[in-house]
């Protein structure tokens, strides 16, 4: 038998010892891929990441931003994670995607990875529970259920997101009209009661002054608007009602919620029922209601196509007084270059529905986007991705992109005292964060959408009644969901 | 002995002998065509008697014809082939009259007839996203073009899209746009090849105007018609880009065409297998068309021999 020499007897026990004390990590060059839609807030964070992002485990990491445009952004990412290339290392996803890609094996469990960390851990305490329910938990918690589960990481439940953008619906107005003194005592006059100017005004404002508003604003070519001559017809209001992905439930939703109405509720399968639910007296009183405003909106609402971009691009062009639209398409309406009343807008609260004591029931369909992991990385990848979750998550990061025109979701930002100021839309952000739900996270999420927005549109464009739309999308849903075990 | 000949001129002559050089010359495309094209055809095929999900780890169980069955009973399927087959019959329709008055238009000279026949020709070469997008702005009822153009008569604005049969029209009017040209050119081939001294023999015979066409120049053109008029239908049956981009099946479900619908069922809704069954009908379905187009190319082939 050979004897071993003294070299390789040192250089044994060296790797010993560094396996005794804990392998040391190794710079290595660490390239994130990451899918995400190409808007803003995505552009941000590789500009920011490029300009400061250094690796705390000294790697020398490159994030890789593909950014897809939004219409195909679901098609784009769903082909690539199904046909098994494995090309992203992180993806910004939208919450409902999260039971289709998980249960696809695609989207990675970071439950341990919060656990063991004491900083992701504390991200995730200081994030707010409407984005941890929505953005994070499947199968899917509801805030009050993540209530009860106790502080995160709660047992019994699974995190996986973490918010790249944590959106809410917002109103966009016109300051020069709404403000106009001669428009002011006119609208009062019609309808005994203000003009919402001030965002105080607007915390008041419920659908019944949304009405009035639509119908005070409806002009022809001709007349006068805040005492110019208009020429080209104008609208007084707009929100989504498109045919495309979700843009009418998003907001449909809106209503049906806040008169106490409801969707099928995933968190309470399989005891939850479609039929008798989604097409309630309550719910169909409140698609009705939704219905009823679409007279005062631009034209195009008749097509079905009036989505989230059409009325941002309506509004603009200075055609529309006031609309309800993400605050992740604020940031071109200030934009010169882009828009003709880059300044003459100002955001408020979206309207609700008053309840019987006098408040507004604001209640409203999340939007935004979570970024996850996925399950194919290495570790030390993973351990990367982690360390640009929590360099994206840090407040100073969070304050530079809310300042670019993002949101946070970090509790602890949101209550920083220059954060209000940061960009116009904040304030009314902050207040309708708190009123935030979400749709289903099943993975069958997509063939209920669809159907959904097909019945919507159908009622939208007048083929249908409200009652019609929501019989024939309870009776889908209750058959599916029947079929794949969600409904016992 | 072949062998040892072969052996001698080592691997690279054996290779190259004429004999083998055709086969090695076309490997690569048969190569390329099967794993582009052949496989994923068998492969989808196959997956096609399985209840298969893209989106799900599930374990793919064998379903033998019911997927077939599904589609075939599918009222949802049926109304797409309605729609596709309303589309198909309107827009063809609309190419033919227009494609002919366009040739008869260019089979005579004017002043820059030339000049004139290339922008005619412009819109099939542009790509199905851009006219889609084109006419998307077109009709939209506050600042788009047909709406302002009809506001000088209704004062209203004019919602193109806004129910079923607009929206219909919107889709047949975009479609025969880029495609007439495309019909035009074939019958425009035909026209000019009609010989003169037919028209000249006709002239002197006093033949009326429409017997002279019907009995000199559709002869030369009927086959020429009947190939536009099959190509047409077998793209039109596929037309997918332009309804997705205008109308995105809408209002409703009224313009979603067979191809919308097996696009949805396949990469939104993931039902993988089902949407192959789907695809298959839909290969099968083109497959008897583009016979028929190989018939009529081969009896005008005969004529012009």
């Amino acid at each position: 038998m050979k004897a071993p020499n003294v070299t390789s007897t040192l250089m044994g026990a060296t790797l010993l010892a560094a396996g005794v004390v804990g392998a040391p990590v190794m710079a290595a060059d660490i390239t994130i891929t990451m899918a995400a839609p190409d808007w803003p807030p995505t552009r941000f964070m590789k500009e920011h990441f490029d300009q400061t992002y250094t690796s705390p485990a000294g790697h020398t990491t490159t994030l890789d931003m593909d950014f897809i445009p939004w219409p195909s952004f679901y098609e784009r990412v769903a082909a690539s994670l199904t046909s098994g290339e494995q090309k992203y290392q992180m993806i910004v996803t939208d919450s409902q995607w999260l039971g289709a890609f998980v249960e696809g094996g695609y989207y990675m469990d970071l439950t341990d990875k919060i656990n063991d960390d004491p900083e992701l851990t504390a991200i995730m305490q200081d994030l707010h529970p409407a984005l941890v329910s929505a953005y994070s938990t499947y199968p899917h918690r509801t805030r009050a259920q993540l209530e009860e589960a106790g502080e995160v990481p709660a047992p019994g439940v699974s995190y996986y997101g973490f918010p790249q953008f944590p959106d809410t619906y917002v109103t966009f107005y016109r300051e020069d009209i709404f403000c106009d003194e001669g428009e002011m005592a006119a609208f009062q006059e019609a309808y005994g009661t203000n003009l919402p100017c001030s965002y105080e005004d607007w915390q008041d404002t419920d659908w019944t002054k949304w009405g009035q508003i639509g119908e005070f604003f409806q002009r022809d070519a001709g007349e006068m608007l805040a005492g110019e001559e208009l020429t080209e017809p104008f609208y007084g209001i707009a929100y989504q009602a498109g045919k495309g992905y979700d843009f009418s439930t998003m907001q449909i939703n809106a209503f049906i919620w806040q008169q106490g109405g409801d969707i099928w509720d995933e968190s309470k399968a399989p005891e939850a029922q479609a039929e008798g639910v989604v097409n309630s007296d309550v719910a169909v009183a409140a698609f009705d209601e939704y219905l009823s405003y679409l007279q005062y909106m631009p034209p195009v609402a008749q097509t079905g196509q009036m989505d989230i971009f059409v009325i941002q691009d309506l509004y603009m062009q200075g055609k529309v007084g006031a609309i309800i639209d993400w605050v992740g398409l604020g940031e071109p309406v200030l934009d010169p270059s882009a828009s003709t009343v880059h300044d003459k807008s100002a955001f408020g609260p979206a309207p609700g529905t008053r309840q019987a004591d006098g408040s507004i029931d604001r209640t409203g369909n999340i939007g935004g986007q979570p970024f996850v992991l996925t399950t194919w990385n290495s570790d030390e990848v993973v351990d990367e991705a982690l360390n640009v979750v929590k360099w994206w998550l840090n407040p100073e990061t969070q304050l530079a992109a809310v300042a670019n025109g993002g949101q946070s979701g970090l509790m602890s930002v949101m209550a920083d005292p220059s954060y209000n100021d940061l960009r116009p839309w904040n304030r009314a952000h902050v207040e309708m964060i708190d009123w935030q739900k979400d749709v289903w996270h099943i993975p069958e999420f997509f063939e209920m959408l669809t159907q959904q927005q097909e019945e919507f549109d159908k009622a939208i464009t007048g083929q249908q009644s409200a009652q019609e739309a929501l019989d024939a999308v309870a009776e889908f849903q209750q058959e599916l969901l029947e079929d794949i075990g969600f409904i016992e | 002995m072949a062998d040892s000949a072969s052996t001698k001129g080592g691997f690279g002559a054996w290779l190259l002998d004429p004999k083998r050089r055709g086969a090695l010359l076309v490997t690569p495309a048969i190569l390329i065509l099967f794993v582009m094209n052949i496989f994923p055809l068998l492969w989808s095929f196959g997956l096609s008697f399985f209840n298969y999900k893209a989106s799900s780890q599930r374990v793919p169980r064998f379903r033998g014809l019911d997927n077939y069955a599904d589609v075939l009973t599918d009222d949802k399927v049926w109304e797409r082939f309605q729609t596709t087959a309303i589309i198909v019959g309107s827009s063809v329709l609309l190419q033919l009259i227009v494609g002919f008055l366009l040739a008869l238009l260019f089979a005579k000279a004017f002043p820059m007839r030339r000049i004139v026949l290339m922008l005619v020709l412009t819109p099939m070469m542009l790509s199905f996203v851009s006219v889609g997008v084109f006419f998307k702005l077109f009709y939209e009822p506050t600042f788009g073009v047909v709406s302002y153009v009809m506001n000088f008569f209704t004062s209203d604005p004019f919602v193109t899209l806004a129910t079923p049969a607009g929206a219909i029209a919107g889709i047949v009017i975009a479609d025969a746009w880029m495609w007439s040209p495309f019909v035009m050119l074939l019958v425009l081939a035909g026209l000019v090849s009609v010989p003169k001294y037919l028209y000249e023999a006709a002239e002197i015979d006093r033949a009326s105007k429409w017997r002279t066409f019907r009995t000199i120049t559709f002869p030369y053109i009927k086959s020429l018609l009947l190939l536009a008029v099959l190509f047409r239908t077998i793209e039109t049956f596929k037309l997918f880009d332009i309804v997705y981009i205008i109308t995105e099946g809408g209002p409703g479900s009224s313009t979603e065409t067979i191809a919308v619908y097996l696009y949805r069922t396949a990469f939104q809704f993931f039902r993988t297998s089902q949407s192959s069954a789907l695809a298959y009908i839909v290969l099968f379905i083109v497959i008897v068309l583009t016979n028929l187009y190989l018939y009529a190319v081969n009896r005008r082939a005969e004529e012009v021999d």
